[in-house]
């Protein structure tokens, strides 16, 4: 059975688990999340995100953990339809566990390639206007188990978070609401992702709702053309994990949930965004002796093809 | 014999010049839903994607598009809403500007 520390680490890798495969890839939109705006027919979108999460709040002083996972997520999109875009995601991570175990101090770790997602977003809902477009996007995906889950250390198999794969086939689905106009831009997001058991854990399911605002502060004023925009973004992401189960048993040390604030900035032009934001756990409502969130950076990249 | 020459060279190059300023001709497209700069580049694309077109202008403010097409192109408003649907926008308005270059 793994350990209360082990079992409550794994919602830290669901949260961030969900927050990768949900990033969008396109357009002036959140950082954290998707948006419903349009991939156009047999365009191709790039996204690299780099995340850096941070968990050293350790309720447990005796074991007192310092987990670190960071890495950079590569997204592409392609517009099948004006309504249907697929889009790939995938991690390459770099784990690192620090904690006290027989009275050392000890370091597990693991990098490489993580698991692959896929995710269909089909536009339901498009009412157009000048300067301004609503639409109503739901998907659904796949994450494929294609990460090393089996990785050993001079200590034994490393722990389940520490894996940079869950070794399972999960699935994802939700929907994303869009309300852009030429001044400020509103998502938000429900999603939810059911975990698969693999290796005798089931972590917890994960539910999202988020929600984003983008607010034009450059240029002030609209020129002709197409300028370039420099919008202020605030978003806020509940996350709520269920308790994971270790050989079929529920693990009280897991799952919770958590709400972070995410300030950021994105410059957006023609070709390419710039981004960078930080998510801020501002309520941690977690089970057991649950790790504790510090803060999650992301900033990176989006390129149209 | 070479002032003949460079007058021949010249007399060409202003005719082809002048030969394309009357062919161009120039659409006003009003495209509903553009917002955002990053959005813009996906009109630009399907557009010029088209055969014969050979500039298109963005005027994200307004939402107007010039679409400027050589002599001869076949560019209707269907040609036009189909580009600005695939591009993932609504076509709302078409407009046929005055030919350019028309001797003025």
């Amino acid at each position: 059975m793994t350990t209360p520390h082990g079992a409550t680490r794994i919602k830290l890798a669901s949260i961030i688990g969900l927050l990768l495969a949900a990033a969008g890839p396109a357009w002036g939109a959140p950082i954290t999340f998707n948006t419903a705006l349009p991939v156009q027919e047999d365009g191709w979108v790039l996204r690299e995100q780099f995340v850096l999460s941070r968990n050293a709040d350790d309720p447990d002083p005796a074991a007192n953990r310092n987990m670190r996972a960071s890495g950079v997520v590569s997204i592409l999109g392609y517009g099948v339809t004006r309504d249907f875009a697929l889009f790939g995601v995938l991690p390459y991570l770099d784990k690192r566990l620090d904690v006290n175990a027989a009275g050392q101090r000890v370091t597990r770790r693991d990098d490489g390639f993580g698991d692959l997602t896929l995710i269909g977003r089909y536009t339901a809902y498009t009412r157009d206007a000048p300067g301004r477009t609503f639409r109503i996007a739901p998907f659904l995906g796949v994450k494929a188990p294609t990460g090393r889950d089996d990785a050993r250390d001079g200590l034994g198999r490393l722990p389940p978070t520490v894996q940079l794969g869950t070794g399972s086939w999960d699935f994802l689905g939700g929907a994303v609401v869009t309300h852009q106009t030429l001044d400020w831009q509103v998502d938000a997001q429900l999603a939810y992702r059911a975990n698969r058991e693999a290796n005798g854990v089931r972590f917890g399911d994960v539910g999202g709702l988020d929600a984003s605002l983008q607010y034009r502060l450059w240029p002030q004023e609209l020129g002709s053309g197409v300028p370039a925009f420099l919008y202020g973004v605030l978003e806020a992401n509940l996350v709520h994990a269920g308790k994971n189960r270790i050989s079929g048993a529920r693990d009280p040390n897991s799952g919770g949930t958590t709400l972070f604030l995410s300030p950021g900035l994105q410059y957006v032009t023609k070709k390419w965004i710039v981004e960078a934001g930080v998510q801020v756990p501002v309520v941690q409502d977690l089970n057991g002796t649950a790790l504790k969130n510090d803060y999650i950076v992301n900033a990176g990249l989006r390129i149209n093809i | 014999m070479t002032a003949i020459w460079r007058s021949t060279v010249l007399a060409l190059v202003l005719a082809l010049g002048s030969a394309s300023a009357f062919a161009a001709q120039a659409y006003k497209l009003r495209v509903d839903g553009l917002a955002c700069p990053f959005c813009a580049y996906g009109v630009e694309k399907q557009l010029k994607a088209v055969k014969g077109v050979e500039k298109v202008d963005v005027d994200i403010k307004t939402g107007n598009v010039i679409v400027t097409v050589a002599e001869g192109t076949a560019f209707d408003e269907a040609t036009a809403k189909k580009a600005v649907t695939d591009a993932g926008f609504t076509l709302r308005g078409f407009e046929k500007l005055p030919a350019q270059g028309s001797g003025k």
